[in-house]
């Protein structure tokens, strides 16, 4: 069952993969946390993770990291399946998971030497010199001797995230970076996931955050209730979510009568019309409504915010809607 | 890679403030023993076994509290360190990224198991070492008694303390591997520290009744009274052996088991 819908979403990537993951099922005792999750990380993008609470996103995020044993499904991580080839693929993946893990009677600079004993591509020489970087970084600098078990959330996060960059990686996957970060911890951490994406490495962030996912990503992979619903380069997505011009207008009832006469669906909205582009286009449009004497003020492409894509995406009424919006997008990607 | 990661397990162990509050718990003990025996003078002596000939032979100090401790206060020490060592970890959110690094699993069970027993011979020698110092301050030495009513020279009063000193401390390792198998099973130290000492306090208990004498041969309480053994000249070898036989199978089975949780474990 997993392979028929799997074969179509895989078949068109040529492009090489930091990850993927096919027919990935996790099973906790009776409940299906995840199922029949297809995810498609192309290297060098910023996949954003996005889902409502539950919806999956840390399980798959453990499962990629090797950390979860899947119940069915494969998984291949920088070209290796796991969970066999962890040993050469995972020192070239940074992560944060589930919030930032350290030792609460160590400092921060104590606690990030620890990780980078266990580091494998980490020469003992450049530990130092290492820990040293990455707490600069991410600007802990001022706190780094300080225990870790007086940490503020924000520098706790921060921490965590250093202890992820401390090697160059090709993969980081930072699960909700920006939980419990002030504003400028939020901008800090955009403009390293920028960095790193400069660098020419994968990210994969998860949040419910959408501003930030908007702000950040590349690509976008929507969860809910334990599946992938849709994924794909974000400004495709957006687009293919809803192609459509918005009208200013005075005429509204001379407009529509033309458009009608044209066989261009329409509605009045606001000031004006939100005129569906299906079968035509905004060319056509201005002209039809021009020559049906209506006076366009303005006209601009209606733009789906994220927010709008992913409502639609998740809500639960909708279900079914939002499940042949995803054959439509994947549609639009190919 | 690996020497680095074992350094670094037994530095992480050695920072924490539980383990120096138990380390130094540890060293009061040999010091309160000789203490005690001082003060009780020379009716203090006198009693069964090694506290018969502990008076004036400051010797014997390390040995009879190591013996002492083997039943209660080292294997609590040891279900400590197992405890931090997964559950802890496990508790802190740290496991995770010490399997991301990615430590293996099972050279993650080494390591922890390395640290364990490093940090268990250091205790116990510890231990010892102030047991020496002690007992010769308090009680004097002149060599060391032995429960077969020769005496030993100095010299090799301390071969017969190396010897006990890695016997218990093997012991202990025993114990602490079975905790670690515990404490790949959950993240809270408390249950492995729990399940540790209750086991440890109801295989004594067992030990008790005849009725069960069956069941003895394979508790790992039995075999900590016949390392005393030590003490006898020349050594009888019989139940030093056997006792060490039975703690190296708590220690397979504990590590067996330990192991193959872990493998599985999701995190």
């Amino acid at each position: 069952m997993t392979t028929s819908t799997s074969a179509p979403v895989t078949a068109p990537a040529k492009t090489a993969v930091a990850a993927r993951t096919r027919g990935l099922r996790k099973e906790y005792g009776s409940t299906v946390a995840v199922d029949r999750v297809d995810l498609e990380v192309p290297e060098g993008a910023v996949l954003g993770m996005l889902g409502p609470n539950g919806s999956g996103k840390t399980t798959t995020i453990r499962m990629l990291l090797g950390l979860v044993r899947p119940t069915q499904g494969e998984i291949e991580l920088l070209g290796r399946p796991l969970p066999d080839g962890a040993e050469q693929s995972l020192p070239h993946v940074g992560a944060l998971v589930e919030g930032p893990g350290f030792h609460p009677f160590l400092s921060g600079r104590e606690n990030l030497v620890r990780c980078a004993a266990f580091e494998p591509l980490l020469p003992r020489k450049e530990i130092k010199q290492a820990v040293e970087d990455a707490i600069e970084r991410v600007g802990l600098a001022q706190a780094a001797h300080r225990r870790y078990r007086g940490y503020s959330l924000g520098m706790k996060q921060r921490l965590g995230l250093a202890a992820a960059l401390l090697v160059p990686r090709k993969l980081v996957v930072l699960d909700e970076p920006t939980n419990g970060l002030d504003p400028a911890g939020t901008r800090e951490i955009r403009r390293i996931i920028a960095d790193l994406h400069a660098a020419g490495s994968t990210v994969v962030v998860s949040s419910h955050l959408l501003s930030e996912v908007e702000a950040t990503c590349t690509h976008v992979a929507v969860l809910h209730r334990g599946t992938v619903v849709a994924q794909g380069e974000l400004t495709e997505l957006l687009q293919a979510g809803g192609s459509a011009l918005q009208v200013i207008t005075p005429d509204v009832e001379k407009a529509l009568s033309a458009l009608r006469q044209a066989k261009i669906s329409a509605r009045p909205l606001g000031d004006g019309l939100r005129v569906e582009l299906a079968g035509t286009s905004a060319p056509q449009v201005i002209e039809t409504l021009v020559k049906g004497e209506a006076r366009v003020f303005e006209a601009t492409r209606w733009k789906t915010g994220l927010e709008e894509l992913f409502a639609r995406l998740t809500e639960a009424e909708e279900a079914e809607r939002g499940m042949s919006a995803v054959d439509t997008l994947d549609g639009g990607r190919r | 890679m690996i020497t680095r990661q074992l350094g670094s397990e037994v530095r992480w162990m050695l920072r924490r403030p539980r383990t120096l509050i138990g380390l130094f718990g540890l060293v009061l003990v040999p010091i309160v023993i000789s203490f005690g025996i001082w003060t009780a003078g020379e009716d203090g002596g006198g009693g069964p076994g090694l506290s018969a000939i502990i008076q004036g032979n400051g010797l014997v100090v390390p040995i009879f509290t190591l013996f002492l401790s083997l039943n209660l206060l080292l294997p609590l020490v040891a279900s400590i360190w197992a405890a931090d060592g997964l559950a802890g970890e496990a508790q802190h959110g740290t496991l995770r990224g010490l399997l991301v690094a990615p430590v293996s699993r099972v050279r993650l069970l080494f390591v922890k198991l390395f640290g364990l027993a490093a940090m268990s011979l250091f205790a116990v020698t510890l231990m010892a070492v102030v047991g020496i110092i002690a007992g010769t301050a308090f009680l004097g030495s002149d060599g060391m008694a032995t429960l077969s009513g020769t005496t030993l020279s100095t010299g090799e009063g301390l071969v017969r303390i190396a010897l006990f000193v890695v016997l218990v401390t093997f012991q202990m390792v025993s114990v602490g591997a079975v905790a670690l198998a515990v404490s790949a099973t959950t993240e809270h130290p408390l249950v492995v520290q729990a399940a540790t000492m209750v086991t440890i306090i109801v295989f004594q208990v067992l030990g008790q009744f005849s009725s069960l004498d069956w069941l003895h041969p394979f508790l790992i309480t039995t075999g900590f009274p016949g390392l005393v053994d030590v003490m006898r000249d020349p050594i009888p070898w019989d139940q030093i052996g056997d006792s060490t036989l039975l703690a190296g199978c708590y220690l397979l089975i504990g590590t067996g088991l330990a192991a193959i949780r872990l493998v599985t474990k999701d995190s």
